[in-house]
């Protein structure tokens, strides 16, 4: 137990929750069959909207995190208002120069501090431990240093969010909103021959995508002490795309197990690091050859769910 | 028409329907997964702790554990291999000497603050070190810093020059000359040795410690009078200059100013002299490699530098370092984040030597903040109250390919 | 300043050009954007140096051996990566992927294998000036601009003029027909992969020439300057690829000389999305239709 409460494994699931998070933000843009390739660009409106707003407007982070979620948010509602008229790899190839675009601009504010970054973000970990002991807790707490309690704390809210997102994507795939979003990504025309209103589902899909990047942004610049322009690059994007191509975006789960995979994998084979982006890069091609649908589809819910039923009764 | 949307509904609502049915099978099913997950973490962390003492064990006969976070792979790669360089050499010298015993366990971050901080991570939770010396770039530093502050572990960059970084922490050292102190000496030399009155700027505007040696350039141009008539940025890994440089040979500066890497340094200078501009170059740290006069070849000449390294230097010890490193690496000359990296191992290995101890973070803290005239290949060294170097720098210039004092 | 300006511009759009000219084809016969353009244009470079350096072989060889291992080499990816998904029916997106894929191996494999440093072509070639009125140039910028518009020209009558060429515009019309009419498209498909791939070789030799720096990421920057050019210039069209390569260039020299050289970067992009809200089809492709 001593060892699963390791300070590097805190950490390292911490990272996992939030890129999980990001996992359901592309899952909710490709919901509608559409690759946007402007997570990245999203994370980083939300991430340093976030930042300033704690660092030089002195806003409380619990405020900050949604206002850089929904500047993220409108952003995606400005520029997807026309992108959405495109299709495909329009979409994907716009989507992807947006992100450099606003690389660019961050690169260029003075507010933004250019590429020096901003430093000394107030984290969510030191936050919840000067709570702690301002509340008198001694610095052991049931074998835990102080340390120890804040990053679990910090934990435990990120797989709050998490469940609820996941709690959120399931309703949704239930409500009039998700079906409409499926039978868009089942056939564009056909959903429209229909009477669904595409563009407006569209860009529902695409500025709940951005909302969530968003979060996950402000989330990570909170948990970073540090963030800077290189964070948010083409690489970033290519990341959150894989959560979703070796997950399967049919389901909630697919990114998710797709975000748990590609974190916990390079801790793991930290020797192979020179690999890494090689190993990642014969991983896509793969799986678009053998497995186009991800790792989790409906159909190997359904199967798993057959043969686990059968084999508890 | 009709029939295929019909049959696009019903699709939908047979696969809504299994999802219904099947939402309980799957809590069930994720939550076996989950303490799955847990199992293999926990055995994960038993094998590794296993290997591991515990922190406080005070034994003086073990070696001290160092982990090193450095830029391995990726794009900046050569900088990091060129401070492994330094401090495996000066590991085996350490260690042949015998007063103390010192094992490096590298990390690498691949130039990414993510990586950064799950690999001061590792290194303080689970290697349990004593001690860190990196990350390479100033960015993982303000990522990698707060971590080992919080933790009580000292860490000490070699290459990391931007401003900040030791306010970052009572733990945060660095041996890594700051720009703030450099630049000026550079720029006000050439001010006075070529009587500049107006000068272009340059600098990669994506790099975020090239952006503070073009601030420092600025403020002490500033400073002294003298006129900055353009100021032109580019990107690490950009290959076209021609565009600024046009606009700038256009203008007929006195000199030229540029902060960036050794690698984008170099192809300005190569494109500068190519197109007619041959007025003296200031440069920040980047200027300061052998890489760059191979890569420029004679465009060169002219460039100006202030480094704590000079490897021209007349100095005993710093003659046996590159000859000693010549011999281990194929001939190749040290550049600085080599030296830095070098006198690093060696101040820690004193300050370990101070302290006592090989475990005891604290102790070795203390003993690392009371350096005073130590004496490495980079000069005469000393900590501040503050945690900064002191350190002196020599001005350089390179005269038909080699670095000379300019004098 | 200006006419100088203009031909640093036409340059480095005539770079552009040669790349995008690689995007192009294939977009116009697969209908797929190829994003491991830009890193087999970077292989391409490396072996053109490799063989000069060590081999101290003749430049036009240099450049022929290019061509040759990056045709091989968009061969082995369209076997790998492209024909599996063709056999299927998957989302149009998948190629895409797949090619991001592609690229991430490659630039990471050429990492690996060359190092992270730049490193340059041990010629004299950049050094050769010519001083016309007003404008410097070099000899390197005399080649590139002419081997982008030669190969252009060459591009177009070859498609226009011969059989095979006739066979490559038909596989692009529609691929079910062309099977119909006893044209082998796979083969078709092949040579175009191939002919796009070896342009791009090419390219990657004479921009690491005309720069004088050759290294492993020189492709993503590169590549997604060709993309920004495939979809100014029009999808699947030579003259658009052309064009569209050389306003890039100069727009991009003129944002330097004549505004902030920190937003050179966001030129290329900004204007792509520019263009995709007014006129998706690009400056100089039709809305329906041919290709090329």
């Amino acid at each position: 137990m001593d060892m699963l409460l390791n300070q590097y494994y805190l950490q390292i699931a911490v990272f996992v929750m939030v890129n999980a998070i990001l996992g359901v933000s592309i899952y909710l843009t490709l919901s509608t069959g559409q690759l946007s390739l402007g997570n990245a660009g999203f994370m980083s409106i939300g991430a340093y909207t976030c930042a300033i707003l704690t660092v030089k407007a002195g806003f409380p982070v619990y405020l900050a995190i949604p206002i850089g979620g929904i500047a993220a948010s409108l952003m995606s509602i400005i520029i997807g208002f026309p992108a959405l008229r495109l299709t495909g790899i329009y979409l994907a190839i716009a989507t992807l120069g947006f992100g450099e675009v606003v690389r660019v601009i961050v690169l260029n504010l003075k507010i933004t501090n250019g590429a020096l970054g901003i430093s000394g973000i107030p984290t969510l970990g030191t936050k919840i431990s000067k709570m702690l002991s301002s509340f008198g807790l001694p610095q052991k707490f049931g074998g835990l240093s102080v340390q120890q309690t804040s990053t679990l704390l910090v934990l435990l809210i990120l797989v709050l969010i998490l469940v609820f997102l996941v709690f959120f994507c399931v309703r949704l795939n239930r409500s009039r909103v998700g079906r409409a979003f499926a039978a868009i990504k089942a056939d564009e025309s056909a959903a429209e021959a229909m009477g669904i209103n595409t563009t407006y589902y569209k860009l529902l899909a695409f500025a709940l995508g951005a909302l969530i990047a968003g979060i996950a942004g402000g989330l990570s610049a909170h948990l970073t002490f540090f963030i800077g322009p290189k964070d948010f690059a083409y690489h970033r994007t290519v990341e959150i795309l894989l959560y979703a191509v070796l997950g399967g975006s049919d389901l909630v789960f697919g990114p998710i197990v797709g975000a748990l995979i590609l974190t916990l994998l390079p801790e793991l084979l930290r020797s192979a690091s020179n690999y890494r982006l090689m190993i990642y890069g014969a991983l896509l091609v793969t799986m678009m050859a053998f497995r186009p649908q991800g790792l989790i589809s409906e159909e190997t819910v359904r199967f798993w769910k057959s043969k686990l039923g059968r084999g508890s009764k | 028409m009709t029939n295929i949307n019909l049959s696009i509904i019903k699709h939908k609502h047979n696969k809504d329907g299994v999802f219904v049915t099947m939402k309980k099978g799957f809590i069930k099913k994720w939550v076996t997964g989950l303490t799955i997950g847990a199992l293999l973490l926990t055995t994960a962390g038993c094998g590794g702790g296993g290997t591991a003492p515990a922190a406080n064990n005070d034994s003086k006969g073990e070696a001290a554990k160092i982990g090193v976070i450095a830029y391995l792979t990726g794009g900046g790669a050569a900088y990091g291999t060129a401070i492994k360089e330094g401090l495996d050499l000066a590991k085996d010298e350490i260690n042949a000497q015998g007063k103390v015993q010192i094992e490096l366990i590298y990390t690498d971050s691949r130039g990414e603050k993510t990586e950064a901080i799950n690999a001061a991570n590792k290194l303080i939770n689970k290697d349990n070190v004593v001690g860190i010396i990196g990350p390479t770039l100033s960015g993982e530093m303000f990522a990698a810093g707060p971590i080992a502050n919080q933790a009580g572990v000292p860490i000490m960059g070699t290459s990391t020059t931007a401003e900040g970084i030791p306010a970052l922490g009572d733990f945060v050292f660095r041996n890594a000359l700051p720009e703030f102190l450099a630049v000026p000496q550079a720029v006000e030399k050439a001010i006075s040795t070529y009587d500049l009155k107006k000068v272009a700027v340059m600098y990669s505007n994506n790099n975020d410690w090239a952006v503070s040696g073009y601030k420092t350039i600025e403020s002490t141009l500033k400073k002294n009078g003298v006129e900055i008539i353009a100021t032109e940025t580019f990107a690490d890994k950009d290959t076209d200059y021609s565009a600024q440089l046009t606009k700038i040979a256009s203008l007929k500066p006195d000199a030229v100013m540029v902060s960036s890497l050794y690698q984008e340094a170099a192809l300005v200078l190569k494109k500068a002299r190519e197109i007619g501009i041959t007025v003296p170059f200031v440069g920040t740290n980047g200027f300061n490699s052998p890489e760059l006069i191979k890569i420029a070849g004679p465009a060169a000449d002219g460039a100006i530098v202030a480094s704590p390294w000079f490897p021209g230097k007349a100095d005993e010890k710093v003659q046996k370092f590159i000859a000693d490193y010549k011999a281990k690496y194929n001939n190749k000359v040290p550049d600085q984040f080599a030296a830095q990296a070098y006198d690093a191992l060696y101040l820690y290995a004193s300050a370990l030597e101070q302290a006592g101890t090989t475990t005891d973070r604290q102790k070795l803290r203390d003993a690392i903040a009371t350096i005073k005239d130590f004496q490495g290949v980079t000069g005469k060294f000393a900590f501040d109250e503050n945690r900064e170097p002191v350190m002196n720098a020599t001005v350089l210039i390179i005269k038909d390919g080699q670095f000379t004092e300019l004098k | 300043m200006f006419w100088q300006q203009l031909v640093n511009g036409l340059t480095l759009g005539s770079t552009y050009s040669l790349v995008a000219l690689g995007y192009t084809l294939i977009m116009g016969v697969l209908n797929i954007i190829n994003m491991a353009h830009g890193e087999i244009f970077m292989i391409g470079a490396f072996v053109g140096l490799y063989l000069v350096t060590y081999f101290e072989v003749n430049i036009f060889v240099a450049m022929a051996g290019a061509m040759v291992t990056s045709a091989l080499l968009g061969c082995l990816m369209e076997t790998v990566a492209l024909r599996p998904l063709r056999r299927k029916a998957v989302s149009h997106l998948a190629p895409l992927i797949s090619t991001i894929g592609v690229a991430i191996f490659l630039e990471s494999l050429a990492l690996n294998l060359f190092g992270p440093q730049s490193q340059a072509f041990p010629t004299e070639l950049a050094a050769v000036q010519m001083q016309l009125g007003p404008i410097r140039i070099s000899l390197v910028q005399i080649i590139i601009l002419g081997m982008s518009f030669g190969l252009m020209f060459v591009l177009r009558f070859w498609l226009s003029k011969t059989r095979v060429g006739k066979a490559i515009r038909t596989t692009a019309e529609n691929i079910e027909t062309a099977n119909l009419l006893g044209i082998n498209t796979n083969k078709i498909i092949f040579l175009t992969v191939a002919l796009a791939s070896g342009l791009g070789g090419i390219a990657g030799v004479l921009v690491g020439l005309s720069f004088n720096a050759v290294e492993p990421t020189m492709g993503l920057s590169m590549g997604l300057k060709g993309l920004a050019v495939l979809i100014l210039g029009g999808m699947g069209n030579i003259t658009g690829a052309m064009l569209g390569g050389l306003i890039l260039g100069i727009a991009e020299v003129f944002t330097v000389a004549y505004g902030a050289s920190s937003y050179r970067d966001a030129v290329a992009f900004g204007m792509i999305i520019l263009i995709l809200f007014i006129r998706p089809q690009g400056l100089f492709g039709k809305r329906q239709g041919g290709r090329f």
